[in-house]
């Protein structure tokens, strides 16, 4: 018991613990099943949801990469599961309804290639002996012998290769036994084998699947200099490139002294985190490209807006659109319009007129969205100027009474300060933010 | 055209009986008040008129449903109907007299006043159901799970589906403790029942009670204190699912 609480309290900094992906109904005689949308079975105090049981094989490590807690250097407890163990513990929990499945990771005990072997081994016992068909997500080790990677694959549901931090010269600075080549070789692996594997299952269909839920990737944010522009440009390529389901990023929470690392108390970069998870969206239901989002001479997200109001504020000239004809992408474009609120309209516009009251009953959030559309009975704004629409426009988020946990970015050129000014009221907020933008515009 | 009546029906509240009360209001071409099952009698200033369950009428509703409305609204009516929410009867005799002039496009038109209350109940039951897929609890007592849920809905048909298709090879019983229904679950055959009083059930054995302090320990661990955000946690989860759950039952 000691050891879960080990190797789980050493797995909590990876981010993704989703487990959609893949359909696959129980069979008799087995045990278990998955669901395409993912199930959350629990949450933590800090709000993240908990699916699979996420744990380490082991948190001995050979290496010694600066941000992580489980390095060969820090003083902490060690411990590892026997596969045995392991397998046994996930059945029990998942026959209790605790979990979806599991999420196994490990530190590098004696060579990536060991590591490997003995998570195999786990994957085997689960799919083998016990018959389990719910879900796996497996973390591939760096340097790891492509053949190993290739047995895991067809054993597991979602594979993934942490790429660690946005760039090369970080990951050398940071994690010196990590090298680019070796994240991105095994990254490029998985996709094509996956790719192959596809084309087999439309002409064999009892091929064995590889990784159906594809593969994902996590990076810490706010350990290394990189911009929110140089990092997104680093997700659209890793979406386009190597088909990723999935990029996880991950608010650096310090855990170690180091004098390459920003000092022990600064807080996680919260909203910042947030802010590209809005922008992740956008890359991946909203159709917008990374070079949309952000550019060179704007490199970092505005505290104030989402990105997606943020565009629509630079693109005035492109609105107000009508709901009742105009395409679907443009329909994604309007701030207060959702995928499901755009796929909605798009079916009701068929079978008769909308109004704003009907807009309002689909889900169409027209405190933003009236700024930007006309409709039956609704002639659009009018001639607005760029400061009172960035006003209605505001992240309500920065301001309510979670905003102080969004500590906003801890940018040394005090970019912003309102929000961590726990005594400034709400409204004075807003009036500082508002003239804030305005200067800006 | 219906037209509005002083009336309000009552009714056994089975879904059978709902679609006598539906037959009722197209037969006498009018719209009640109000519509209630027997178990919540509310005083009222109206006559009240006793409907009752007729399975010929309700069969002859049914059936229309596909032949007249498409299958979407057969479905949609049926899975609505799991709503526990007091005026749900109503809104789908609205919804049903507005959708018999549309026809099938009905449902499709999303943002209309008679269709969009009908959207939000089925939205209501589906997210509650989805969200106890994954916070029901079981417990191995003597050679089965068992686990008790307090939903607001009544989710137990939809939770057989996930729970039977999951756990083919275990029994296992599901205790609504807010409908008093049982859902038990045998040999791959699944049963209904109603409860009078609470079951009593063997206290939990040694390996139950390591298992649960092993899931406690796991959940402890996982939580970041840096990010620490009760708000949030409880806007994913909210507190009245707390008292069903294993790792959040202490923190009432």
């Amino acid at each position: 018991m000691e050891k879960l609480s080990i190797l789980a309290d050493s797995a909590k900094y990876d981010v993704a613990c989703t487990s959609s992906g893949v359909d696959r109904g129980g069979a008799p005689g087995a045990l278990g099943s998955c669901h395409a949308p993912g199930i959350c079975h629990t949450f933590t105090a800090d709000g993240r949801c908990v699916s699979l049981l996420k744990v380490l094989m082991t948190n001995i490590c050979a290496y010694d990469c600066r941000y992580c807690t489980n390095r060969r250097s820090e003083d902490r407890p060690r411990a590892a599961f026997t596969p045995e163990e392991l397998a046994e513990l996930t059945i029990q929990f998942y026959r209790r309804n605790y979990i979806e499945g599991l999420f196994l990771s490990s530190a590098v005990l004696v060579s990536p290639d060991y590591t490997m072997e003995r998570m195999i081994r786990v994957l085997e016992l689960l799919r083998g002996p016990y018959r389990f068909r719910g879900y796996i997500h497996a973390k591939t080790i760096p340097g790891a012998d492509p053949a190993l990677v290739h047995r895991m694959g067809l054993l597991a549901d979602r594979l993934s290769v942490n790429i660690e931090l946005p760039s090369e010269a970080s990951l050398k600075l940071l994690a010196p036994d990590k090298q680019k080549t070796g994240i991105l070789r095994p990254m490029g692996l998985i996709a094509r084998t996956a790719a192959e594997n596809r084309r087999e299952l439309t002409v064999y269909r009892h091929a064995p699947a590889f990784a159906p839920a594809g593969q994902s990737t996590q990076m810490i944010v706010g350990a290394s200099p990189e911009s929110d522009y140089q990092i997104l440009q680093l997700t659209e390529g890793l979406y386009q490139k190597y088909s990723l389901k999935r990029v996880f990023f991950s608010a650096y929470v310090p855990v170690c002294r180091d004098e390459r690392l920003p000092a022990l108390d600064t807080k996680p970069p919260l909203l910042r985190e947030h802010r590209l998870y809005q922008a992740d969206w956008l890359l991946r239901y909203y159709q917008f490209s990374a070079g949309e989002i952000l550019s060179p001479e704007a490199p970092n997200f505005d505290p104030w807006l989402d990105p997606k109001c943020n565009w629509a504020l630079h693109h005035l000239d492109q609105f107000p659109v009508d709901v009742e004809r105009c395409d679907y992408e443009m329909l994604l474009r309007v701030p207060g319009i959702g995928p499901k609120s755009a796929r909605r309209i798009r079916t009701a516009r068929r079978h008769g007129r909308l109004r704003l009251e009907d807009l309002r009953r689909i889900g169409v959030v027209l405190r933003r969205a009236r700024y930007f559309i006309v409709c039956s009975g609704y002639a659009g704004p009018g001639r607005l100027s760029r400061i009172t629409v960035a006003q209605a426009l505001l992240d309500p988020g920065v301001f309510e009474g979670g905003a102080r946990q969004l500590s906003l970015f801890d940018d040394p050129a005090g970019r912003l300060s309102a929000p961590d000014h726990p005594a400034l009221p709400m409204a004075a907020a807003r009036e500082e933010a508002a003239a804030w933008l305005s200067r800006r515009m | 055209m219906a037209v509005q009546a002083d009336v309000v029906y009552r009714y056994d509240g089975s879904f059978e009986g709902f679609l006598s009360c539906v037959f009722e209001s197209f037969l006498r071409k009018e719209i009640p008040f109000a519509i209630y099952p027997d178990r919540a009698a509310w005083p009222t200033l109206f006559p009240i008129r006793r409907v009752p369950t007729d399975p010929a009428r309700a069969a002859r509703v049914f059936d229309s449903f596909e032949k007249k409305l498409g299958t979407r609204t057969r479905d949609l009516v049926t899975r609505a109907f799991l709503n526990d929410s007091p005026d749900k009867e109503l809104t789908l005799l609205r919804f049903l007299h507005f959708a018999y002039g549309q026809g099938p496009r009905a449902p499709w038109m999303q943002g209309h006043e008679r269709v969009a209350p009908v959207l939000a109940l089925e939205k209501a039951v589906n997210g509650e159901a989805h969200l106890l897929t994954g916070f029901v609890r079981f417990e191995q007592r003597g050679g089965a799970l068992g686990a008790v849920i307090q939903p607001r809905h009544f989710v137990l048909p939809l939770l057989r589906q996930h729970f039977c298709n999951r756990y083919p090879g275990e029994d296992f019983v599901i205790w609504d403790k807010t409908h008093r229904a049982v859902l038990a679950v045998q040999a791959g055959r699944a049963e209904y029942l109603e409860l009078a009083t609470d079951p009593d059930l063997p206290p939990p054995d040694e390996e139950e009670a390591r298992f649960q302090a092993m899931w406690r320990a796991f959940y402890d661990a996982l939580a970041i204190p840096a990010r620490y955000n009760p708000n949030l946690r409880r806007s994913h989860c909210p507190k009245r699912y707390w008292a069903c759950m294993t790792e959040l039952r202490d923190r009432l």
